[in-house]
């Protein structure tokens, strides 16, 4: 069913929405910006679709709502280890199309890898519905149609924002009783067909090519040009490494908590083992690691797609305008010198 | 050649004299140091008409136009009240009659600042709106003072060396949870700025916040946004610095963590300020020397009479500034040469 | 819900110091791992690291552990009667049910190298004829640095053993790298039938199956064991993720076919 909802209106249906969901979307944090008078656009649960930001994209992905930066695991004492716990609403969490396919990724790490289910994951991913943000025209850093996630017939509801307006589109039943008040309209969500920028992500077609790949010189530029912040893995759609910590309350009784926080592959230290070994020493090593995790690696591992989704969200954080569409180019040109050497 | 000129009256008048006789400079003001573009042309036609054909950007960052004749200060005065007009009344809304005789006066100093966060990732603050409202409390007056403002901590603008160095910080917000302890605000606190940061045993950061110079650094580097800064944007000042061929010197902090609303009140009491020291007759003295000859405490006291400082505001109880004398034992001299504040009798 | 990083409770009751630097624990556990598989083992407010399983028995298990990095800091404080923690068993193991049984088996390992196959000798040393021979080739820094020295006297018993320290002489010790003796190994007589472990640090183990190679043998014959950083061992955290290979998931042991491809 489609339907038209003044702001107003969908404030009232927010607020009947919030007896059973927590609502999550990408919100303004005035002034929070990395440079002073800039915002940042994060997500953090709303109550008024005016807290709801459609015209920017977010700086920092969706995925911070089911795999948070910080999260505790367990609280301790010197004998037990208790399971952190979660409320027991559902969420609704506002995403566009490449969100979407995020989640699906990071579905594939968290809750199928090796046949484990993580349990923090899963406990609030499975009460996931989905409010698709229409997404028709993108930004300069997108490339979701090159990735092929600019698509989904996934979500629940899906809202077009107007002026002051929002045309709606519910495909799961459940949601039809709260727009029972609202004009009937036949809208339907469309989706974008033509980014900005469009990348050929390249076949690396084996493991010989891979070799030489990795080896190849242009991934040493980066060692003067990245300055390995991590930003790009912070702000990226489905990077889910972490890292676990144990932290204490009181230091004589031995009690504290165990939590989660978010690692990224570009930082240095991310391999240190307690020994001393670590891999990846330079920002050039760190880059190709995490580049053709993004564009080869994930989909050797998981078949039919790659890990990137082109939300375009490192190149638009990274602080040393590294792009990783033209890092793609460069590799796609690296790896066909390499095919035609080898010839 | 005209060899009868008052060249006091035209120094009031923003035109400096040259050492080509019969030749005059104008300084033309730039608040803040941010105009736009269109007004080179002004400064084209007055170099090309009435001057040498040259500028100069000036010290103080006011726009000079050397080689002006004597005999076309009046023509280059009546060309320049449009520019005037536009900068001072309508860009800074100072107070004043503009008219066909050029500046009234050239006390209070061009306002300087570098570009601020109108461009520079490091700014804290927008240097060149602030520098417009203090324009407007300080100009036109005979009264000497010479500001300079910075958007950061690193002061690019050099207010250390000016009267008042007004440098924008900013007080910062640690939201842990977001924190992934990669320790890049610990490292660029320590390469940029105090060293105040330090990564604790549970990968979290502490911070001695006494030390902390407000520049942002920890921002800046911060691939999560666990550090931001606040929405309320507050200044340092230092006092007192100055360049000079007797005591150069550098200015000392006088306020820390003051709000933009209680600055600007600070400068709405300097010409109070200068008018008591000088007892009402200005002369060609920088402020510095003002707050020599009252002292400190006075100053303090008149400058920061009925301002409503924010509470975040520390303010420096005294001040000692060290001095780089240009000649051994230079204050050294008779009781009668000393420089008195405060009414004549 | 299952929650797979969920660690359980475990008595500790046996400590054995093996090393200057290492001590074995025993922990009371039902848990029965594969050879060369590995647990995360936690200590409240330490946390949690991967270290592999040095031999087990019914009720039992051992973990030497080296004392390097803060786990292990800890762990030294812990006595008898004390609470370790742990999961799993995790990875891959030794294939020595598929590959090794009824074979000649060569193991070449560095340092600490050695726990991570110390149950698997001790299988061989106890069951006559479940490997056609075995030959150890044994490297340590130094004298400091050997590990289960009673075991070793005991393995000289019924295997071929080569004994080394990188460059200390001591009595009934060679001096040199493991990648020294490895051309002692008559690898022809063995008709084919045989298969070679390595173990040790990442620049040894390249060295050694090179040198290996390198007297003819295939690579599909040669099986190494990979150490990595571990947050979560159950493929999540990514740490120790090489390529489309998880360490923890994948290995920790690895053909050498696959093994040379994982370049970190």
């Amino acid at each position: 069913m489609g339907y038209k909802v003044d702001f107003k209106q969908m404030n009232h249906i927010f607020e009947q929405l919030s007896d059973e969901y927590d609502i999550y979307a990408p919100k303004r944090f005035k002034k929070q910006g990395r440079y002073s008078d800039t915002d940042i656009v994060r997500y953090d649960r709303v109550e008024n679709i005016e807290d709801v930001v459609f015209d920017q994209k977010s700086d920092y992905p969706a995925k911070e709502v089911l795999s948070p930066i910080t999260q505790p695991l367990f609280y301790f004492t010197e004998d037990e280890y208790r399971e952190s716990k979660v409320n027991d609403k559902k969420i609704l969490i506002f995403m566009r199309p490449c969100d979407v396919h995020a989640m699906e990724r990071q579905n594939r790490v968290y809750l199928q890898n090796g046949g484990f289910e993580d349990f923090y994951y899963k406990r609030l991913q499975e009460k996931v519905k989905i409010v698709l943000m229409e997404c028709c025209t993108g930004w300069d850093t997108c490339f979701c149609v090159s990735m092929g996630t600019n698509k989904t017939d996934e979500y629940s509801i899906g809202v077009r924002c107007l002026d002051n307006e929002l045309l709606v589109e519910v495909k799961d039943d459940e949601f039809n009783s709260y727009f029972e008040d609202a004009a009937n309209d036949d809208f339907k969500v469309e989706f974008i067909e033509k980014n900005q920028i469009e990348v050929k992500i390249p076949e690396i077609k084996d493991k010989e090519v891979l070799a030489k790949l990795k080896e190849h010189p242009m991934w040493q530029s980066f060692n003067s040009r990245c300055i390995s912040c991590g930003a790009c893995t912070i702000a990226c759609s489905t990077c889910t490494c972490f890292t676990t910590t144990d932290i204490m309350y009181n230091e004589n009784m031995n009690i504290g908590e165990r939590k989660r926080t978010s690692a990224s592959c570009q930082i240095d230290g991310f391999s240190d083992m307690a020994g001393g070994h670590s891999f990846r020493p330079t920002a050039g090593d760190r880059m190709r690691y995490k580049i053709l995790h993004k564009f080869h690696d994930y989909k050797a591992r998981f078949k039919d797609y790659h890990m990137c989704v082109g939300c375009g969200r490192c190149t638009s954080r990274c602080p040393e305008y590294i792009s990783v569409t033209k890092t793609v180019e460069k590799m796609a040109a690296a790896i066909e010198e390499i095919e035609r050497e080898g010839k | 050649m005209n060899h009868d000129i008052d060249i006091k009256k035209l120094r009031i008048n923003c035109f400096r004299q040259s050492k080509v006789a019969g030749e005059f400079m104008l300084q033309l003001r730039v608040p803040g140091s941010l105009i736009e573009a269109k007004y080179l042309q002004i400064v084209q036609d007055i170099a090309q008409n009435w001057g040498n054909g040259t500028f100069h950007i000036g010290m103080r960052q006011t726009l000079n136009i050397p080689g002006i004749k004597y005999e076309n200060i009046e023509e280059v005065n009546k060309y320049i009240k449009n520019y005037i007009h536009d900068i001072e009344v309508e860009m800074c809304d100072v107070d004043m009659d503009v008219n066909e005789h050029g500046y009234p006066t050239i006390g209070a100093r061009n306002i300087m600042s570098c570009i601020g966060n109108s461009h520079c990732i490091k700014a804290n603050v927008n240097t060149y709106q602030l520098a417009r409202k203090i324009e407007k409390l300080i100009f036109p007056s005979h009264y000497h003072i010479k500001v300079s403002i910075a958007g950061c901590p690193n002061d690019c603008a050099k207010g250390h060396f000016n009267d008042f160095g007004i440098m924008g910080i900013a007080k910062m917000e640690y939201h842990q949870e977001r924190c992934i302890g990669c320790g890049a605000c610990v490292r660029a606190c320590e390469h940029h700025a105090t060293r105040v940061l330090s990564l604790n045993k549970d990968g979290k950061i502490d911070k001695d916040t006494c030390c902390c110079v407000g520049c942002g650094e920890c921002v800046i580097a911060c691939p999560t946004s666990a550090w931001t800064r606040q929405e309320k944007t507050f200044y340092r000042v230092t006092l007192g610095g100055r360049t000079g061929k007797q005591y150069p010197r550098m200015g000392k902090i006088f306020l820390n963590w003051i709000s933009e609303e209680a600055l600007l009140q600070v400068f709405g009491n300097w010409q109070k300020f200068s008018a008591w020291v000088m007892d009402n007759k200005p002369e060609y003295l920088h402020g510095g020397h003002l707050i020599d000859i009252s002292g400190y405490p006075k100053f303090k006291e008149l400058i920061l009479d009925g301002v409503e400082l924010n509470p975040e505001c520390l303010v420096a109880e005294e001040l000692y500034w060290t001095e780089n004398e240009q000649r051994a034992n230079i204050h050294l001299k008779p009781l009668s040469q000393h420089k008195k504040a405060g009414p004549k009798e | 819900m299952n929650n797979p990083v969920k660690p359980i409770p475990c008595e500790i009751i046996d400590i054995k110091k093996e090393s200057l630097l290492e001590y074995t624990f025993k922990v009371k556990t039902d848990i029965q791992p594969d050879h060369g598989q590995f647990l995360q083992l936690s200590i409240p407010k330490i946390g949690e690291a991967p270290i592999s399983v040095s031999a087990h028995g019914e009720g039992w298990m051992d973990f030497t552990i080296r004392s390097v990095g803060k786990v292990t800091d800890e762990i030294f404080n812990k006595q008898v009667g004390d609470t370790l923690f742990l999961r799993g068993p995790y990875g891959h193991g030794w294939p020595v049910e598929d590959e090794f049984k009824g074979k000649h088996l060569v193991v070449v390992t560095g340092g600490t190298g050695l726990a991570p196959v110390r149950s698997m000798l001790n299988t061989c040393f106890e069951n006559d004829g479940y490997v056609k021979s075995l030959t150890l080739i044994s490297g340590f820094k130094n004298e400091e640095g050997i590990i289960f020295k009673e075991e070793l006297k005991k393995w000289k018993e019924k295997f071929t053993t080569y004994y080394t320290l990188d460059r200390d002489k001591i009595d009934g010790w060679n001096v040199g790298f493991v990648t020294d003796y490895v051309k002692e190994v008559p690898f022809d007589s063995f008709d084919g039938n045989y298969a070679v472990v390595v173990v040790g640090p990442p620049i040894m183990m390249k060295l050694t199956a090179e040198k290996i190679m390198s007297l003819g043998v295939p690579e599909e014959k040669i099986w190494v064991s990979f150490e990595r950083k571990m947050s979560c061992a159950v493929g999540k955290c990514g740490h120790c993720r090489i390529d489309e290979t998880y360490v923890c998931l994948d290995g920790p042991v690895f053909n050498y076919t696959k093994a040379k491809y994982l370049v970190d």
